[in-house]
């Protein structure tokens, strides 16, 4: 079985994001950045699958240098070889082009029976590309996935998801497309000789000038950089400016005894009357 | 005459789902700028009489693209269904609701199509080239970007729930009835679903949501939780910190690694006020804090507070809340 786990470098979940000098992207030099938290499951599944059914899991990333690192990490969980797909305008592909280049690449590897990647990307705050590479290779995908559950003869997936007001259950044959929640497993962390090992695994850089962009229609008149379909004109970081209408009792700032009902008396007045939302 | 879509999200029983109106008023208003017909959509196995509640709320007419292929959600196949309508009739754009579903299927649309797709929008406009304009929350609520489309057609987005508030606007609603052929794959089953009766509303679509965190110390402390949201038929919800010590699941979690909310009204009990946590729920029109600790940063990030011991104070607001209502 040959497992492909798609990765992406997310900028860190406490990280302060700030508007670059164009207005229309962030500030990346000082960011710290990891692998996107969800793929960390996806990883996880992989590498469990492998464990525990053997299959050889490539990791695929796309992104400027940098992205190398979350990879590195994908490899020192426990994958077996990656692939990097390099070029510093990815930035600016939307989804529809990502899953082009994405799909090119995945269709040249040939035999690949399961993919998997997180359910979301923490910055984009979306996981539309994944079901855009399902429609790209024609293959089935379940997403969202919190239980999975393997049939190696059968060539098929069982996979939970969540949808709206429940689960559902549904089986997918190989080869087939999965995301992954938080829950599926407990991603392990990289061990030190587990990161000292990933930087020997075979490592494929594809440079973007080798992917031919008008063949997957990618640059026709009219469009942006490197196929997008839109672009972003400008980022606001939204300033916090709330109006901070904080009850406190009179002799500490806790409110205490009987100042505890009056307070909850005076919140939902002001809730009703003043913020009108009650 | 250009037409505007609006995907018809519905409910397991049929019923359309509130966010569909919101989406509906806000085609409503794109409208006005370049003169567009607002049609609803409904994919799906039988639509059934579903026209009065959409033409209500401004659908001039409305698409029922019906098969019996389409009886389980199939991705695939509701994608394909839906695809060969926009090919026959060309809509410039299609709106529908952040939705688990919605996200489930129109990426294949978009790829199928060759459309521009972006999820999420907070607000939508008609820029002076005709294309959609759309703002959304990217990093995690961290930054908002101003987004337009290039000249594509469709031009497809996914608007959050409780973003527009939904406004009647009476239309005639014509209905046209689109039976596409879909050509059914054997390699997904769907096996089974489980829906889960709610007791309170879904979390990304909830007007109100009250939420605990560490401080409510046990499970079986979000009993006090569930009282005040149900004084004011509010969503419960939880920081992670409360999900990670296992006082109740996942699916409560709200934050940058949660769901991501927009209620009118957040209250949140006993959490300090992360950065991940704000990331989820800092577009809330009106947040409450309730906390015992006054450094707690939450009390920098609120429109209303009680620094108190929510012991004390949450069965005290719940009493006030019912005299409210």
């Amino acid at each position: 079985m040959k497992i492909l786990v798609i990765v992406r470098q997310t900028p860190d979940t406490e990280a302060k994001i700030t508007s670059n000098s164009a207005g229309n992207g962030i500030e990346s030099n000082e960011l710290k950045w990891i692998l996107n938290p969800f793929d960390e499951f996806a990883v996880e599944e992989a590498v469990k699958l492998k464990e525990n059914n053997g299959a050889e899991v490539v990791i695929l990333g796309v992104g400027p240098d940098r992205t190398i690192e979350a990879i590195r990490t994908a490899l020192a969980m426990g994958g077996d070889s990656a692939i990097h797909i390099k070029d510093e305008s990815f930035g600016e592909m939307d989804s529809y082009a990502l899953a082009k280049v994405i799909s090119s690449k995945i269709k040249e590897i040939g035999d690949v029976d399961l993919i998997l990647s997180g359910k979301k990307w923490i910055d984009e705050e979306s996981g539309q590309v994944a079901v855009q590479i399902a429609e790209e290779l024609n293959i089935p995908q379940a997403t969202i996935a919190s239980k999975v559950d393997v049939d190696e003869g059968a060539k098929t997936i069982k996979v939970q998801s969540e949808i709206e007001g429940g689960q559902r259950i549904v089986e997918l044959s190989f080869p087939a497309l999965v995301t992954c929640e938080r829950g599926l497993n407990e991603p392990r962390y990289a061990s030190l000789p587990g990161i000292m090992k990933a930087k020997k695994k075979p490592l494929e850089e594809v440079a973007i000038d080798a992917i031919n962009l008008e063949e997957l229609g990618l640059t026709k008149e009219g469009l942006g950089s490197a196929g997008s379909r839109y672009k972003v004109d400008n980022i606001e970081i939204p300033v916090i400016n709330r109006s901070l209408n904080i009850l406190k009792g009179s002799g500490s700032d806790v409110v205490e005894g009987g100042e505890v009902q009056k307070a909850a008396e005076d919140l939902a007045k002001l809730l009703r009357e003043e913020a009108k939302i009650i | 005459m250009s037409e505007i879509w609006v995907l018809v999200d519905t409910t397991a029983e049929g019923t359309v789902r509130n966010v569909t109106y919101e989406v509906l008023t806000a085609a409503v208003k794109l409208k006005e700028k370049n003169s567009a017909t607002v049609a609803a959509v409904y994919v799906g196995e039988n639509a059934g009489s579903i026209e009065s509640d959409l033409s209500k709320f401004g659908a001039e007419k409305i698409y029922k693209v019906e098969s019996p292929a389409l009886k389980d959600f199939n991705p695939a196949a509701y994608a394909a269904a839906f695809s060969e309508v926009i090919k026959k009739h060309s809509p410039d754009i299609i709106l529908g609701g952040n939705t688990l579903h919605n996200q489930d299927f129109l990426p294949r649309v978009a790829s199928k199509t060759s459309a521009g797709l972006i999820f999420d929008a907070v607000d939508l406009d008609i820029s002076s080239s005709s294309t959609l304009q759309i703002k959304r929350y990217r990093y995690s609520g961290k930054s908002i970007s101003g987004m337009t489309f290039h000249d594509v057609k469709p031009m497809i987005a996914t608007v959050r729930p409780n973003t527009f508030k939904a406004t009647e606007n009476s239309a005639s609603g014509e209905v046209v009835t689109e039976n596409p052929e879909v050509a059914t794959e054997d390699n997904i089953k769907i096996l089974e679903t489980k829906l889960v009766p709610k007791d309170r509303p879904e979390l990304t679509e909830a007007d109100k949501i009250v939420s605990g965190g560490r401080g409510m110390a046990n499970g079986d402390n979000f009993k006090l939780i569930y009282d005040v949201a149900d004084s004011i038929g509010a969503g419960a919800g939880a920081s992670r910190a409360a999900v990670d010590s296992g006082y109740v699941p996942y699916e409560m979690q709200v934050g940058q690694t949660g769901k991501v909310v927009a209620p009118n009204l957040y209250v949140a009990v006993g959490i300090s006020g992360s950065v991940q946590h704000y990331a989820g729920m800092g577009s809330s029109k009106v947040i409450v804090a309730i906390n015992k600790d006054p450094d707690a940063p939450i009390f920098q990030k609120c429109d209303y507070g009680i620094c108190g011991d929510l012991f004390e104070v949450l069965p005290a607001l719940t009493e006030e809340f019912k005299k409210l209502s």
